[in-house]
């Protein structure tokens, strides 16, 4: 089961930078294989089951996998340590405006959306 | 055995493929472990896992290119469970059909709003250009931020530190701002903390309600495949 839908993953990723390679550099092999697989299931109608186990699975274990590369901050803490202030700004500065506004903003859509909706009826 | 013998079986075992692999099996359940039993969001997996990785890495005098190339079989696997962000993608289609527009336009305004933001205060305040590119993409999931920050020119690791902040600062101060807002209805407040803290988001989104937590992880995914298509083409 979990192998049938790792062979999907691994298939779909291949494609993807086969794609990639070939005839879109400007995007990552895995992301077009995420977009492969989102075609597919669209197509479908449906998620596989071997798929589904196998992506659950691969998915609970992120963290676990993302370890590895998060670690190259070894080589790059220089870097980090050196635009600290600018970065701590940046990223509190920028969710103070994003957090409400996007709130704000979908609760403004759907209740126009209700609205409309009701006038119809 | 005599006291030289030993160093050699020492240096032997740092130096077998094996040991990269466990130090980081080991680093994750430890970092589990610790997560769950204080319930700190603070303390997330990867970013405890990869301290403990960093700090066994120093002591032992290894660098990361030999760490890296040892635990290449767990990393291996980053690519497949990439692809299959699809399939959480694809559970949210009938909330996506229902109300398409406003998660649409929600979406790509909050989330160019908080690209330009981020960039334009980092950059005003004199950061690298390799930390502007890694900081662009730090709304989104990490495994997709990773890859986006190296195609336009910044470095992954950054990247997933970024990640991490943005996810525990919007979720420490979610709750305070969506309420200033007055932000009340559950699908607004779970599609803003998605878009704005991701994974982590998700997580709190899910305390307050099913409703809030599926629109969380709807926004997360669909936010993640947006910076995924357009910065990579608008940046390269």
């Amino acid at each position: 089961m979990i192998i049938k839908g790792l062979t999907w993953l691994v298939v779909l990723q291949l494609l993807g930078s086969v794609i990639n390679l070939s005839l879109l550099p400007a995007l990552p092999g895995p992301i077009i294989g995420m977009v492969l697989l989102f075609g597919v299931l669209l197509l479908r109608r449906g998620i596989p089951e071997p798929l589904e186990k196998t992506a659950a699975l691969l998915l609970q274990y992120l963290p676990l996998l993302l370890i590895v590369p998060a670690a190259g901050i070894m080589t790059s803490s220089d870097a980090l340590l050196a635009d600290l202030p600018a970065i701590g700004a940046g990223l509190v500065l920028s969710l103070m405006v994003t957090v409400p506004f996007c709130g704000w903003l979908m609760q403004y859509l759907i209740r126009r959306t209700e609205r409309r909706k009701e006038r119809q009826l | 055995m005599n006291r030289l013998e030993w160093r050699d079986v020492w240096a032997m075992t740092l130096e077998h493929p094996l040991f990269s692999v466990a130090l980081t099996l080991i680093a994750f359940q430890l970092a589990l472990a610790l997560y769950r039993r204080s319930g700190w969001l603070v303390l997330q997996p990867v970013m405890i896992g990869m301290l403990l990785v960093v700090g066994t890495l120093y002591l032992c005098g290894i660098d990361y290119a030999n760490y890296r190339e040892g635990a290449s079989m767990i990393a291996v696997l980053v690519g497949p469970a990439t692809v299959a962000l699809a399939v959480p993608l694809y559970r949210h289609i009938k909330r996506i059909r229902q109300l398409f527009w406003p998660i649409l336009i929600t979406l790509v305004s909050g989330g160019v709003l908080g690209v330009v933001l981020t960039l334009v205060i980092a950059s005003a305040l004199g950061a690298d250009l390799s930390v502007l590119m890694s900081l662009s993409p730090k709304a989104a999931t990490m495994p997709i931020a990773m890859l986006v920050a190296e195609q336009i020119g910044g470095l992954a690791s950054l990247a997933a530190v970024f990640v991490m902040l943005t996810g525990v600062i919007g979720t420490a101060l979610g709750p305070w701002l969506l309420g200033w807002a007055g932000v009340d209805h559950p699908a607004a407040r779970g599609l803003s903390y998605g878009i704005n803290a991701h994974a982590i988001g998700t997580a709190r989104a899910l305390e307050e309600s099913d409703e809030c937590g599926a629109f969380a992880a709807l926004g997360m995914s669909l936010l993640g495949i947006l910076i995924a298509l357009f910065l990579p083409l608008i940046m390269g």
